[in-house]
């Protein structure tokens, strides 16, 4: 379970929501940071695709806070990010020098298929029913995501018989 | 004060190679160091070269990026300065055990209240792939076409060997585990030693990146392993290099008192017959 510390049988709705808002939190910081990884890197294809799923992650963030707020107002929360660990945010290990464009999506489609692993196991434990059906919401915007990440991978041609790592003269030097 | 992770980390962005090992480590020590709720400016982080050795300065702590296997000296030199500092040693393998490998025992048997990180990736990565002392044995590399000739160190055994009250393995694979061993270490009374298994994603060997080490990892704790117990460390060290054991080798039930609480109390007990600074020069003069 990439969470540690949280009870999914007495979650509250509250809690969920803001966990739901973590999750996308941690992805967009993630994307954020390969991107950056990415630029120093010499990778702008893949680093372009990236900054897009911080943008996006950062949207359904904002979306799920509203939703937060308006039930919630300001009470504080029981979740916090250190309960997280890589939820729906791409591993660093997925990351490669000059990693292309059809590469960076693949990683997107993995930790799209991540999430949605995760909430289909937390489910069944889960006894609250509003809760439940927020986890339901999030588990079916998962596919969503995944269907658009698969139609972007669709439009791409396939990557040529290079491996791109062969050329890589790794390390860079610290600005 | 409640600090979060973001509070350990600076502005500086790694120049780590995408897919390293190391992102997670440093991940890991934001975290442990945000439960230990000691705030950065009571840390001291010191390194010595590598990839690995880039650490200190992507977090807020108190940095210094030393020399070249001599993160222990002088991260020992800061705890007797300054004991009330929460220090921090890291490195990689071949800073630790090759260039650095005569101060590892000294660290451990002084046990001053150091944590230890060694990053081992098998490999010297930041000088592009050449064997490091745990490498294993018949790794090719492009300054030994025909593969090691040596047996690799077993940085657990060593350290366990000497002494060391804390022992303990982790992988980015794990970060959850990861972090939980890093904190733990911090909390250990005494000299704390963590080997994680931080794969070089550019000049390791395919077979042991991340990917194998979720594949391979299994936790001490599954196994039944009893962290107090030196005799079932050492067993279970051994296999460094053929299995990937996470977890907490061996804590010393026990821990003897450090370097520095034992050298307050000397000074203490001196103190009353101690000579005043300007009379000490006497001492030497002949009479």
């Amino acid at each position: 379970m990439p969470t540690k510390g949280i009870d999914y049988r007495t979650i509250s709705l509250r809690d969920a929501l803001d966990l739901a808002v973590l999750v996308e939190e941690e992805a967009k910081e993630r994307y954020l940071e390969l991107a950056d990884q990415m630029a120093l890197h010499h990778t702008p294809d893949a680093e372009g695709f990236f900054r897009f799923m911080a943008d996006n992650e950062d949207k359904h963030r904002v979306e799920l806070l509203e939703r937060r707020h308006k039930l919630f107002d300001h009470q504080p929360s029981g979740v916090t990010r250190e309960m997280l660990f890589d939820v729906e945010a791409p591993d660093y290990s997925e990351a490669r020098v000059f990693m292309t464009a059809r590469e960076a999506l693949e990683t997107a489609l993995r930790s799209e298929t991540k999430a949605w692993t995760f909430f289909d196991k937390v489910l069944p434990l889960l006894l609250d029913i509003g809760v439940r059906g927020l986890f339901e919401e999030l588990r079916a915007e998962e596919v969503h995501h995944q269907e658009l990440v698969r139609r972007e991978l669709a439009k791409l041609p396939p990557d040529d018989a290079f491996c791109h790592e062969d050329f890589a003269d790794e390390p860079v030097g610290q600005d | 004060m409640t600090l979060t992770a973001k509070d350990f980390k600076s502005d500086l962005k790694p120049i780590w190679c995408p897919g390293c090992g190391d992102f997670g480590v440093v991940q890991a020590m934001y975290r442990a160091l945000a439960a230990i709720g000691r705030p950065p400016h009571e840390i001291a982080f010191v390194s010595g070269i590598g990839c690995s050795s880039r650490i200190p300065g992507y977090t807020t702590a108190y940095g210094f990026n030393s020399v070249h296997g001599r993160a222990l000296p002088i991260a020992q030199g800061i705890k007797l300065a300054r004991p009330q500092l929460l220090v921090l040693a890291a490195g990689g393998d071949g800073d630790g055990f090759s260039i650095g490998g005569g101060h590892v025992p000294h660290a451990i048997r002084r046990n001053m209240d150091i944590t230890y990180v060694v990053m081992d990736n098998q490999i010297y990565g930041l000088t592009k792939g050449q064997l490091s002392p745990t490498s294993p044995r018949g790794l090719q590399t492009v300054t030994s076409v025909g593969g090691s000739l040596e047996q690799p160190i077993n940085p657990l055994l060593y350290v366990l060997a000497y002494g060391a009250g804390f022992v303990a393995q982790g992988t980015p694979a794990d970060m959850a585990g990861l972090t939980s061993i890093i904190e733990e270490a911090i909390r250990y009374p005494g000299f704390a030693f963590v080997n994680v298994q931080s794969p070089c994603v550019t000049y390791g060997r395919e077979d042991q990146q991340i990917k194998a080490h979720r594949e391979q990892m299994k936790t001490l704790v599954s196994l039944g392993h009893d962290a107090t117990n030196m005799a079932d460390a050492l067993a279970r060290a051994q296999h460094y290099g053929s299995e990937l054991y996470t977890g907490v080798f061996y804590k010393n039930p026990e821990p003897p008192q450090t370097f520095e609480a034992q050298a307050r109390e000397r000074q203490t007990q001196l103190g009353p017959s101690a000579r005043p600074r300007d009379r000490i020069l006497d001492m030497f003069r002949q009479h």
